[in-house]
């Protein structure tokens, strides 16, 4: 018989939840089995409040990896089932603990003890002091100590009726909510380091989220495109299902360059594709529009200037970075695995026609006169009509 | 489609390509090994060893060393002479893979010396001498042909003013644009002590060139293992690749006569077309960077390099690329860093300028016709972006 592992996969904010918790759950469960579709004999059971992953002992890690991008997991830890015997339960340990050791160089630890089989005849602290100090006479030579509040690695050990498990440290998951549990929104993703930490943002709150991007690869090259396509990707990763829409933006552009105030600029480009991507969404049965914007980070994200783009679209805007500042932005790009792409030299659209003094505080009276001065309801209909739509889902 | 970037690579020749499907189905054995396929492999290899130099004019006091390409043999001749800390000098204007090397030896303590005091029209100016006998330089690190601008320096004159005012320094030149577009006589070889090849830039295949050097010189290796190539560059070698290059390297040099007349012809009919476009559209101010001479000693007519401020040379890369015709911004191995060109900055011009520029690099698959269609398109998409851009001057 294959040896098998046990994922105790712990949720996040679910746990909160009050009559509509079920709901939840079978949404999380439902993205784990997704998640781990391409492993085989994986068996997923909800038990008392937790989700259990029956796995092979092969496969344990890699199901880990994999759970990592799913978000509504506060952490997961792999067990392994064994007798209630405290040699065997602190061998195990010692097993763990020793690389880690041998890594760090010192480690502080604890063993940790859920005993709901009331027959046992130790106590869960009894059971707590019998395997740690096992622990600790096979490697405190070596720099390894008890510290039960600070510890860097917690054994812990679950005595059931049934069975016995110790598990290794946890892992962290993402936390928030399961994909699918809030519906669905629709970014504006760049290729900058922000719209994908604010899509990300977004999907960890329940969302399924789509991208819209604004291509001028006349102007740019297919540089961006490609770029883009990519960050989506790796954003599809934590969700599944989502779909990027490529929108051409050049002509929309130059008939701005060509017609409006200079100073206007930035703000007209940002305001038609509010109003393609309102559209869009709408026909995708999407509720909300996402982007990255920071406020103040630059001309386009004064208060005015977001006063000035929201206005245009009867949709809420969710702008999840709003708060944060630059270096907050960068580690969480870092984390989430776009930003060695994001920095990848490649001018986005809006600063291709740039104007040198673009104004800060637009006037919605100037920008609306703006817009008198070219066909933009033309404009957009052509461009939405060409939209290109790839399915994140199939190899990029 | 219309392709004008043969600075950055070149397609391959259908016949090297004919060479290359064939040994890669017949020439699969380790030339390493002992028994008969290895040993005909083997054989190959020395064959093609023999052509090229043969076809290059290569002396029998010099060796060949085959590597991945350009970038390697660089690195392998000045590291493998200067590393740790030998003197060197360079322009300042070369490939990254020569700047970038001089600047790792400066991490160990031995700082380079960078004459661009000495640049004039983009190559070295023969007065640098004495710079580098005063710095006790032991090698000169030079482009043969500059890829961004097609300015030469040519071995012989450096050579003969290295030997009067500075013996103790020792010449190597990136070769990399010169061969298949320059002749390279048996005399070239008497003053360099170092020369780099890439395959791919004379239609050859990608990831496959070599080194050149005197054979009297020790290198240390930077690549360890089975000892191949005499110990210097260790890896098994790529037979199909290496049998590719010669054949490549074979047809240039026999069609070196036809191929220089050919590019001149397009040199020259792409600059004057410049020229008549900058008389007819008044917002239009071209400024030569690579220079406007029919002399082999100065400049290869393969390239022709130019800014025209105040639109972004980007932008105009893409409005071509629309109607499929491909030019390049520079050296493709810095093209993805949206710096303004080192060299183009080195020779003397502003950011804008340098930014404002493209570069336009012809092989003999180009024709007459294809620079008029360039000219035509060129205009329009000046035309257009102008618009954008002006104002932006600085």
């Amino acid at each position: 018989m294959k040896e098998s592992r046990t994922l105790l996969i712990r949720y996040d904010e679910i746990g909160l939840k009050g009559k509509n918790r079920k709901y939840f759950e079978n949404r999380l469960a439902r993205n784990i089995r997704y998640a781990l579709k391409e492993i085989e004999g994986v068996r997923i059971e909800k038990v008392h409040g937790r989700i259990l992953g029956r796995v092979d002992r092969k496969d344990a890690d890699e199901c880990v990896q994999r759970l990592t991008f799913v978000p509504g997991i506060a952490s997961i830890s792999i067990g392994v089932s064994m007798e209630p015997d405290f040699d065997k339960m602190a061998e195990w340990g010692i097993g763990l603990i020793r690389p880690k050791l041998d890594n760090l160089g010192q480690l502080k630890f604890c063993v940790r003890t859920r005993r709901s089989n009331k027959l046992f005849p130790s106590t869960s602290t009894e059971i707590d002091f019998e395997v740690g100090s096992r622990i600790m006479k096979a490697l405190s030579y070596k720099g390894l100590s008890v510290d039960i509040k600070r510890a860097e690695f917690v054994l812990e050990i679950e005595i059931g009726p049934q069975e016995t498990l110790v598990f290794d440290n946890r892992v962290p998951g993402l936390r928030g909510l399961p994909v699918g549990s809030s519906g669905q929104v629709l970014s504006l993703l760049s290729g900058g380091i922000d719209s994908p930490v604010s899509t990300l943002k977004l999907i960890a709150r329940g969302c399924r989220v789509h991208s819209v991007f604004f291509d001028n690869r006349t102007f740019l090259g297919r540089g961006g495109y490609d770029k883009v396509v990519r960050l989506a990707h790796i954003l599809n990763r934590y969700q599944g299902g989502g779909k990027l829409y490529v929108i051409p933006f050049q002509d929309i552009q130059v008939a701005i360059r060509d017609y409006c105030s200079d100073a206007n600029r930035v703000v007209l480009y940002r305001r038609m594709m509010y109003r393609i991507a309102c559209a869009l969404a709408e026909s995708k049965n999407c509720q909300g529009l996402v982007t990255g914007e920071s406020l103040g980070q630059v001309a386009s994200q004064t208060l005015e200037n977001l006063a000035a783009v929201s206005c245009v679209v009867p949709m809420s805007v969710f702008r999840p970075l709003i708060g944060m500042n630059k270096q907050e932005i960068i580690a969480q790009a870092k984390l989430i695995g776009t930003y060695d792409i994001s920095i990848e030299p490649q001018p986005d659209c809006c600063s291709v026609f740039m104007p040198d003094h673009p104004a800060t505080r637009s006037k919605i009276q100037e920008l609306e006169a703006d817009e008198k001065c070219f066909p933009w309801e033309d404009l957009m209909a052509r461009a939405m009509d060409a939209v290109e739509t790839i399915n994140l889902d199939e190899p990029g | 489609m219309i392709y004008l970037d043969n600075a950055a690579t070149t397609p391959m020749f259908p016949q090297v390509m004919d060479v290359l499907a064939d040994s890669m189905d017949s020439d699969f054995a380790n030339p390493g090994t002992v028994y008969s396929i290895g040993l005909d492999a083997r054989r190959k290899v020395e064959q093609a060893r023999e052509d090229i130099a043969r076809a290059l004019n290569i002396s029998s006091t010099h060796k060949i060393v085959f590597t991945s390409g350009g970038s390697e043999a660089n690195n392998l001749f000045i590291k493998g002479r200067c590393f740790p800390d030998k003197k060197v000098a360079c322009l300042g204007l070369e490939h990254p893979s020569v700047r970038a090397t001089l600047e790792y030896l400066r991490s160990f303590g031995n700082d380079p010396l960078t004459l661009l005091d000495f640049q004039t029209e983009g190559r070295f100016n023969l007065q640098g001498v004495s710079a580098l006998s005063d710095n006790r330089c032991r090698l000169l690190c030079l482009s043969h042909v500059n890829n961004e601008l097609g300015t030469v320096n040519d071995p012989v004159q450096v050579y003969d003013a290295l030997r009067q005012s500075s013996p103790d320094t020792r010449l190597f030149m990136d070769g990399v644009q010169a061969v298949g577009k320059l002749k390279i006589p048996a005399e070239y070889w008497g003053g360099l002590a170092g020369y780099s090849v890439s395959a791919h830039k004379f239609h050859g295949p990608k990831g496959v060139g070599f080194l050149v050097y005197e054979s009297k010189l020790s290198i240390e290796p930077c690549i360890h293992g089975g000892g191949q190539q005499d110990g210097i560059r260790s890896g098994t070698l790529p037979v199909p690749l290496i049998r590719a290059m010669s054949v490549a390297v074979k047809i240039v040099a026999e069609r070196i006569d036809e191929t220089q007349n050919h590019l001149r012809g397009l040199n020259q009919r792409l600059i004057q077309g410049l020229s008549d476009l900058a008389e007819r559209i008044p917002e239009l101010n071209i400024r030569f960077n690579s220079l406007d001479v029919d002399d082999l000693i100065r400049q290869s007519p393969s390239i022709v390099n130019f800014s025209f401020p105040p639109v972004e040379g980007e932008v105009l890369l893409h409005h071509l690329e629309e109607k499929q015709i491909y030019v390049g911004l520079g050296s493709a191995c810095s093209a993805n860093s949206k710096e303004p060109s080192q060299i183009l900055k080195g020779i003397g011009l502003s950011d804008e300028e340098a930014r404002c520029s493209l570069r336009v690099s012809f092989s003999i698959n180009n024709t007459i016709d294809q620079v008029d269609m360039f000219l035509k398109e060129f205009a329009i998409a000046y035309e257009n972006l102008y618009s954008t851009f002006k104002g932006k001057e600085k």
